[in-house]
């Protein structure tokens, strides 16, 4: 028996949408209470997220996937872990979405897969000791399941 | 000598150990005692994530609660992290009524247990928001007064430049914080002129420091604070004064990664706003806690009174 | 001898600062025919004008010449001033020493100079002018709206409320326009018909208004204030006096033509009407496909007439009707399906465009309201909106944006979502274009209340695939293509002018633009009119719009035509051309010249005449004349040729 070998993926499928692509983001709008549909892309948020430099995939379009129910791409993303949770989104998002809210959303959801992205293991114990408890805290609650 | 109940948080104890002290000794220095609550846990530091909308509610409510059950209802607190947690714990309380009936179901039912009571025997009444959370800063703006600091001032501040940091959570989200304005802030500068000192304005005063990513993500962090830090240098800033432990844990000690990375780089001194004012109300310099700093303090510390050290009141 | 006042303006110093405004009025005051001259500092000021009402009557003046800047800005402003003193207007004259001269020169001597040499020439003129009377025109205190769409009907309530009478020529067998058609109106959702039947109903009982349905203009002559129009009216087959609209003719035709109202998507017989809130409410024969017609077989409908009301034998008639105002509200159409070759060129069934919709949403249309696909009339629950289909194509189609498809997709998609709850609408667009009052919220409502998936970008291609129709397009705001296989897509094709109108703006003589829209005088002070003076436009039929700006610009028309109706006559310049009978030798070259259609020939006395309504003073007639018959008053030849000896420094 000789092993078939398949041809290589397409690089950039289309997204073939049908009525069922939406749980993701039903899920997403149910535990962030946010309306995700609310938003138009402006891009405020992205161009005023003080991380945004660090970032694969910014801010606006991880709404954008998640309102076409790209979840993998989303769960995938640095874009969690960088994000510093400053609320400088939400202040000037012009449709009123909490956006640092969604994204404590999809990190929890991305912990819930088992996506961990920071363990007490990796942490410097000369910093532990000096900084203040709302860092340690902070990461722990928000990158670390 | 009004007592007024406060909340100190974790880091009060030991990391940010100078912030409470002065900010204490500054409060008697006004005519007010920081009244520490008998029994406090530990806020949960940010606010509840989704799902967890109402577990982490708990912890803070329990806090509000206690102080409310003691009769009080004003409650001070100076760490930022935990007046973002507060505040918005009592404004979830407050408008939201579902949540509010699950917390207190929650309190209710370690009610036996805790003994915190203190001088309330009557029946279980629901915590409804009643307390007000009050940021130091928001105390001494909206309560005592700027005009109280400026009248007992003994080392005015004059000719000093100091460039306010905000960070991001004590002004942020504004629905439910409502302190200033979050895109044009205007209480540090304002709280740095009734010290006598001049305020400067710079562009990064909002822009965030890294928060938690200082642990995971600590080249992120390096690279923001070095923007803030040179920002207020580059407008004339001899130093820069800020309110939340952890925006003063970033500012200043990863000023030692900032300088290894960028040859450019000068140390600029961060000061906690209550050190600042409790030095300019005439507290010793032993007493705030400047060995703690990485950044050197001294160049600040010779333009004040011109004494640097023991130096006491005129 | 004529006493001739010159007062020359410095205009602060737009004029003093080149030219010595003291010497020209010196010079001037030597001048042949000068009385008085002086200068001040700005003549159209209030002291200024004040200044010539006074030295008009202290000097005796018969004349005066202000020099100045151009006479587009101020000849009306010293005409007046003059007339107040009681001299005639044609009397006063501008001299351009301003646009012609010190606005262009720099050099001062050269620029005096020439500033003389024009007063000079003006002076020239002033001396031969005569006094001239405005002509006056009467005025046929009668409308003409063209077009039966919500712009016609309002601008015929407009103006039959004011008392004024009023002729509504529309070619369909009813009024309504393409607003009959539409199920809900954005922003509020009003159900279309139920807002605008009323009116209808009210041009329909006007007594102002008279109501000519399935007719056509057949030629219009005259000029404004004149108008003589000659109408047709098609033979509808059924004598509508006799006609109660009992319907059952409509019931019994054997034949089937597909529905224009309902966009095809149903049929009617041969004997219709349009739909049931038709005004008026007869029906019509169409003769192409009527059986009797074509093989003079059947009249089923005579038979099952209880009236007799059938009459085979009518012809088409034309009436003639004077009016004084012409008011062009032809409104739309949109590009056919079929043009769109890469959407299936209309021969994918489940491919239709927004009117179409329109009917399937409508609770009178072919399918209740309720939503099913042409094919098989099945609900569609994967339904694609194509938006800019046709539109915003400088390359291949039209190059303007549609306005209103942002708006009615996002509306389509809305209506839809209530009444197919679980299904999923996606609407592709390039931009979302929402700037009228209430737009922005709609849309946003609709946005983050119905679920609609908006893709950020154009579909490329469309077509059918078994029983789906799959689309391609792709989502700029991801960069990643998407590939749908939908139930149903509605394109929402370009606006385009009603067919007709290409060829009735000959009979009219009035302008369009390059994409077949009527053209307005200015694009931003003069909306509402044609540069040709008597005819005005409203609607759609000048460029894509949405109701409410419809409705504003028919108003706006209306308003016009009241107000030329409100005045005693129209006044025409009198500067114009007239014919010396006794010079004319009847040639007719003035008026293969002429391009205002004003010069005629009077058969009788064998010479040429101008009518003095249409002449607008350009003087190409003037210049043809072989035998000098035609001069122009107040720039006879003996006034151009002392003007242009002055001008060259000779006396």
């Amino acid at each position: 028996m000789t092993e078939k070998v398949g041809l290589a993926p397409p690089v950039s499928p289309p997204i073939r949408l049908t009525r069922g692509s939406y749980g993701f983001k039903q899920r997403v709008i149910d535990l962030s209470a946010q309306s995700i549909d609310a938003c138009y892309q402006c891009g405020n948020c992205s161009s005023g997220c003080p991380l945004a430099q660090e970032m694969d995939i910014l801010p606006n379009r991880i709404i954008r996937l998640l309102q076409l129910g790209q979840k993998d791409d989303i769960i995938n993303s640095e874009t969690l872990w960088i994000c510093a949770s400053c609320f400088q989104c939400t202040v000037r998002c012009p449709r009123g979405i909490d956006i640092q809210a969604v994204m404590d959303t999809l990190r929890q959801i991305a912990l819930e897969e088992g996506i961990d992205h920071f363990g007490p293991g990796q942490i410097d114990p000369e910093q532990a000791a000096e900084v203040p408890q709302p860092g340690l805290v902070g990461v722990y609650r928000k990158q670390s399941t | 000598m009004t007592k007024v109940a406060y909340y100190p948080g974790c880091a009060m104890n030991d990391r940010a150990s100078h912030l409470d002290r002065s900010a204490r000794d500054a409060a008697v220095k006004l005519g007010f005692e920081l009244d520490e609550l008998d029994k406090w846990t530990c806020c949960g530091a940010v606010p509840p994530v989704s799902e967890e909308r109402v577990m982490n509610l708990i912890a803070p409510s329990r806090i509000l609660k206690s102080v409310r059950d003691s009769g009080r209802d004003t409650l001070i607190t100076i760490c930022d992290f935990c007046y973002n947690t507060l505040k918005r714990t009592n404004f979830s309380v407050k408008s939201d009524i579902i949540t509010r009936k699950r917390v207190n179901a929650f309190l209710a039912d370690d009610e036996p247990e805790r003994d915190y009571i203190e001088t309330d025997d009557s029946l279980w009444k629901d915590y409804t928001g009643e307390v007000k959370v009050y940021h130091y800063m928001e105390y001494l703006r909206d309560v005592l007064g700027y005009e109280k600091i400026t009248d007992n001032l003994k080392r005015p501040l004059n000719g000093l430049n100091i460039a306010p940091y905000y960070g991001c959570v004590m002004l942020r989200p504004l629905n439910e914080i409502q302190l200033d304005n979050p895109e044009n802030p205007s209480i540090i500068e304002n709280f740095i002129i009734s010290l006598g000192a001049e305020p400067v304005k710079y562009s990064y005063r909002t822009e965030c420091c890294g928060s938690y990513l200082s642990i995971s993500n600590p080249a992120a962090s390096t690279r923001l604070c070095y923007r803030i830090l040179t920002s207020a240098r580059n407008s004339g800033a001899d130093a820069i004064v800020v309110s939340c432990p952890l925006c003063f844990y970033n500012l200043d000690s990863r000023q030692q990664a900032i300088d290894e990375a960028y040859p450019d780089f000068k140390a600029l001194p961060i000061f906690y706003f209550s050190q600042l004012l409790s030095v300019a109300l005439g507290v010793e310099y032993s007493r705030q806690g400047f060995e703690k700093h990485y950044a050197d303090v001294s160049p600040v510390l010779d333009k004040i009174g011109g004494i640097s050290g023991k130096g006491d009141a005129k | 001898m004529k006493r001739i006042g010159v007062f020359v303006c410095h205009c602060g110093n737009n004029i003093a600062g080149t030219v010595d405004v003291k010497r020209v009025a010196r010079e001037a005051r030597e001048m042949r025919g000068v009385t008085f001259a002086l200068d001040y500092i700005y003549m159209c000021s209030e002291p200024g004008q004040a200044l010539v009402r006074e030295k008009i009557k202290e000097e005796n003046l018969d004349a005066v010449i202000i020099a100045a800047c151009s006479p587009t800005l101020h000849e009306s402003t010293f005409r007046t001033a003059a007339s107040e003193a009681g001299l005639n207007p044609w009397q006063c004259e501008i001299a351009n020493i301003r646009e012609q001269c010190s606005w262009v020169h720099s050099d001062r001597e050269k620029a005096t100079a020439k500033a003389i040499k024009i007063v000079g020439t003006i002076v020239e003129k002033t001396r031969l002018n005569e006094s001239l009377e405005p002509i006056p025109v009467s005025i046929t205190r009668k409308a003409l709206v063209i077009g039966g769409g919500i712009a016609g009907i309002q601008a015929s309530l407009d103006i039959a409320d004011s008392g004024h009478k009023v002729i509504l020529v529309e070619k369909e067998p009813s009024i309504g326009g393409h607003m009959a058609q539409l199920s809900e109106t954005f922003p509020t959702l009003d159900c279309s018909q139920c807002i605008l039947t009323p009116k209808m109903v009210a041009v329909g009982k006007h007594p102002n208004i008279e109501l000519m349905t399935y007719s056509e203009i057949e030629q219009v002559s005259g000029y404004v204030g004149n108008f003589t129009v000659r109408i047709k009216r098609k033979a509808p087959f059924v004598d509508w006096s006799a006609c109660t609209g009992c319907g059952i003719c409509m019931e019994k035709c054997p034949s089937k033509i597909p529905s224009l109202f309902d966009r095809e998507l149903a049929t009617h017989g041969a004997i219709y009407v349009p739909f049931p809130q038709a005004v008026p409410n007869k029906p019509v024969i169409e003769k192409d496909s009527c059986i009797y017609f074509n093989t003079g077989k059947c009249r089923l409908c005579e038979k099952v007439c209880e009236i007799g009301a059938i009459n085979f034998e009518q012809e088409d008639t034309f009436v003639e009707e004077e009016v004084g105002a012409i008011i062009t509200a032809t409104g739309f159409e949109t590009l056919p399906v079929n043009d769109l070759d890469e959407y299936g060129a209309g021969e994918v069934p489940d491919v239709i465009d927004g009117l179409a919709f329109e009917r399937l949403l409508s609770a009178s249309g072919p399918t209740v309201g309720e939503i099913k696909r042409p094919s098989d009339g099945m609900i569609p629950r994967e339904i694609v909106f194509v938006q800019c289909s046709g539109s915003r194509d400088p390359e291949r189609y039209k190059p303007y944006c549609s306005k209103i498809c942002c708006m009615y997709t996002t509306k389509h998609a809305l209506l839809y979502k209530h009444r197919v709850q679980d299904g999923q609408p996606y609407i592709f667009y390039i931009d979302i274009r929402t700037g009228g009052k209430g737009y922005e919220e709609f849309y946003h409502n609709a946005q983050e209340e119905e679920g609609i998936i908006y893709l950020r970008g154009k579909v490329a291609k469309i077509f059918r695939d078994g029983k789906k129709t799959i689309v391609w397009g792709t989502d700029t705001l991801t960069g990643r293509n998407i590939e749908i296989a939908a139930d149903l897509v509605v394109l929402a094709t370009a606006v385009i002018p009603m067919y007709s109108t290409a060829e009735l703006v000959k009979k009219l003589r009035i302008q369009t633009g390059p994409n077949g829209f009527l053209s307005e005088a200015h694009p931003k002070l003069r909306p509402v009119e044609s540069i040709n003076s008597g005819f005005y436009i409203a609607g759609a039929a000048q460029g894509p719009k949405d109701i409410p700006e419809t409705v504003a610009q028919a108003s706006g028309a209306a308003c016009k035509v009241i107000s030329l109706f409100s005045r005693n006559h129209l006044e025409q310049d009198p500067a114009i051309a007239w014919v010396d009978e006794e010079l004319c030798g009847g040639c007719r070259i003035c008026i293969s010249v002429c391009p205002y259609d004003a010069r005629e020939f009077d058969e009788e006395n064998g010479t040429a005449t101008v009518n003095e309504a249409l002449c607008e003073g350009c003087g190409s007639c003037v210049a043809a004349c072989a035998c000098g018959a035609t001069q122009q008053r107040n720039l006879s030849d003996s006034q151009i040729k002392s003007m242009v000896t002055a001008s060259l420094g000779g006396e």
